[in-house]
């Protein structure tokens, strides 16, 4: 899996491309955890590029949206695909997170936050 | 779910009072037209006037009864759509066989078991699919127009019924006009009260003519304005030489409903891919029941009302609220004799221009329905050799008139012979229709791209859905995953997918524990803290993600199928 990370302001761009599962659920983690803790970091994670996403890219999620909250910053998601969207739906996990359609909404919105 | 551009009112919203009201007039209209099959029916048994006018009124409340059923969502009745009942003509030819043979009794008797049998299969239904195909459902909805306009045209227009006038020939023709002419010429609301104003111009016509005098309008005043209907009627009797015929129409209405609820799926969901079955299933329970109560007061069979959903698709109406106004509409006009009188008092000329006019629409939409798919040879030989079945058993009687006593249900009515015919035709073309691809997987190589190659590329080749390639694709990768971190010993895995045009099945196994699948999702906390919850998670999206999943563990070794619905 690809990780890009791009800035714009406050908030902190990172792209994905390929897949989120237990082989890369570990990397992505990392990579994660280390933008959330440097800073009390507004972060998009883009998903445009990906095409799956298992239950450990959940579990993944799930810690750095805690990390996040606890650290008092911002965390939204964009670029679901139709598929994705649908992976999204039947974890349940659409109402846990910020999601927006485009990576500008997304920057947007979190840009705007107090 | 998303919301499409064109719906107005989706089924949750609450519309200003007066255009509830302005469509629920709207789909009574539409639904009028078919109360000439229960006239049909009572004709054709002879019934006194007075008994016909409870009988409608009766018929009335049911179909305000059945509208509420279907929309209210009782329990697990109900779709919960705005798709209002009306008097079936798939029920129409049964009912004109077991009225001739057993009079009246016998049509509402075996109408209770027709709508019993329709619950009874409510939850099969989804199972059913490749045994009923769209392309046989067509067959059996051309043939419930045949059939049905055949049938009542024989029982107006009988040898042995006293031959039309040439002033009924008149009235007909006119009644017709006007109902072709609103039609077709006609703009907004005319076009969607054609049948109804066509019924009334028919009535007008028919006083002109002298088809309607004041002797026969006497029951009319006699009767009150408004009174509950009388039961002193209730009567059922039952015999098994009719229980093909009901039990072929009760298929038939069951998939008529199936298909109306799609289509209401689809009028309030932009992201629409494939029928939701849960909400199907629901509203053919609510159509069987609706079907039984029919049969139990006295009434003929019910189903959903095609038009009604075409109505509430082009006016972009969809609230339940309407669904509810046209319901209890249904119940206060079965309260008021004069208008059940009228309609009783409906003058044969008029009765067959509102058949001809109904049965137009209920060919049509078999013959779409038939060609809707591509028809390789299979499909054409199945609907080809059934409709000649069926319209063989109508142009020459003497093919029934001849058969042994055993043989009557089956060639005693064309709509059950063309049905089975097509039925056992489908079954018959199933065989070699099924095709098959295996791969293994290595534990210390695992590569997703290979699953996606496998089932894309075979998925491709047998013409699957990319949407239910997709989530087989899902279902595989995320079982390989989650098996080899939490259940998956040694040894490779074996990964097979079979398909025909209405299933897509994969069978996972390995050494190992079988996987569980909870339908109750773990907490965040367990996801994010324990590998359990991880395990549990993955198992809670692959059962969401199939249609059906079965896990069972023998001698050490697990194995996983999953269904998906094609």
């Amino acid at each position: 899996m690809e990780i890009t990370e791009t800035k714009s302001g406050a908030v902190t761009t990172v792209a994905l491309k390929g897949r989120v599962d237990s082989a890369t659920a570990g990397t992505l983690r990392e990579r994660l955890s280390k933008l959330v803790e440097s800073v009390p970091a507004r972060l998009v994670i883009d998903f445009r590029d990906v095409a799956y996403i298992s239950s450990a890219g959940f579990r993944t999620l799930l810690i750095i949206a805690k990390q996040s909250e606890d650290a008092k910053g911002g965390l939204a998601l964009c670029g679901f695909s139709s598929e994705v969207r649908r992976l999204f739906e039947i974890a349940a996990f659409t109402e846990l997170f910020l999601i927006l359609p485009s990576r500008e909404e997304a920057i947007a919105a979190l840009g705007s936050m107090k | 779910m998303k919301r499409p551009a064109n719906l107005v009112y989706a089924p949750d919203d609450v519309p200003p009072p007066h255009v509830t009201a302005f469509n629920a007039i709207q789909h009574v209209g539409l639904i009028a037209i078919n109360l000439v099959y229960p006239l049909l029916v009572f004709h054709l048994a002879d019934a006194p006037l007075s008994l016909v006018s409870d009988l409608l009124a009766v018929g009335m409340i049911v179909l305000g009864a059945a509208t509420l059923l279907q929309v209210l969502r009782l329990g697990p009745v109900g779709s919960g759509f705005l798709c209002p009942a009306t008097f079936s003509a798939a029920y129409l030819s049964p009912s004109l066989l077991a009225a001739k043979a057993g009079g009246l009794s016998l049509v509402f008797g075996m109408t209770l078991l027709a709508g019993l049998l329709e619950a009874a299969l409510a939850r099969a239904l989804p199972r059913l699919r490749s045994v009923f195909p769209a392309e046989l459902s067509g067959v059996v909805i051309f043939m419930i127009g045949l059939s049905g306009g055949a049938a009542g045209l024989r029982s107006l227009l009988s040898a042995d019924a006293v031959p039309m006038s040439p002033a009924e020939w008149g009235v007909a023709a006119f009644t017709l006009a006007a109902m072709v002419g609103l039609n077709v010429w006609g703009g907004g609301l005319l076009r969607m009260l054609c049948a109804l104003i066509g019924l009334a111009a028919g009535y007008a016509a028919a006083g002109f003519a002298g088809l309607l005098g004041a002797g026969q309008l006497d029951g009319m005043d006699k009767a009150p304005w408004v009174a509950v209907p009388g039961l002193g009627h209730l009567s059922w009797s039952f015999e098994l030489a009719m229980a093909l015929p009901f039990a072929i129409a009760c298929l038939a209405a069951a998939m008529k409903a199936v298909g109306t609820i799609t289509v209401c799926q689809r009028m309030v969901d932009a992201d629409w891919v494939r029928p939701d079955m849960r909400s199907a299933t629901r509203g053919v329970l609510a159509d069987g029941i609706s079907t039984a109560l029919a049969g139990l007061l006295n009434a003929v069979g019910t189903n959903t009302s095609t038009p009604s959903v075409g109505l509430a698709s082009a006016t972009g109406v969809a609230s339940r609220r309407v669904g509810i106004a046209v319901g209890l509409m249904f119940i206060a006009l079965g309260l008021l004799p004069k208008l059940t009188t009228l309609l009783a008092l409906m003058p044969r000329s008029v009765m067959v221009a509102a058949l001809l006019f109904a049965i137009c629409f209920i060919l049509i939409n078999g013959l779409q329905v038939m060609t809707s798919r591509l028809l390789d040879s299979r499909r054409t030989l199945v609907i080809g050799l059934a409709l000649i079945a069926g319209t063989s058993i109508e142009i020459f009687p003497v093919i029934a008139a001849h058969a042994g006593a055993s043989w009557r249900p089956v060639i005693g009515s064309s709509l059950v012979f063309a049905t089975l015919v097509g039925l056992a035709l489908n079954l018959l073309f199933r065989i070699g229709v099924k095709q098959s691809a295996a791969i293994g997987v290595d534990p210390q190589r695992i590569d997703s791209t290979v699953i996606d190659d496998f089932l894309r590329g075979h998925g491709g080749r047998w013409g699957a859905r990319p949407d239910v390639i997709a989530r087989a694709t899902f279902a595989a990768n995320q079982l390989v995953e989650a098996a080899a971190e939490h259940g998956w010993k040694s040894g490779p895995l074996s990964l097979e997918a079979s398909f025909d045009e209405f299933n897509l099945d994969l069978r996972l196994s390995y050494e190992g524990k079988a996987l569980e699948f909870p339908d109750r999702r773990p907490s965040d906390e367990e996801i994010r803290d324990t590998d359990e919850g991880v395990r549990r998670l993955a198992g809670f999206m692959l059962r969401q993600n199939a249609d059906r999943v079965r896990s069972e563990a023998q001698d050490g070794v697990a194995t996983v199928h999953f269904h998906f619905d094609h």
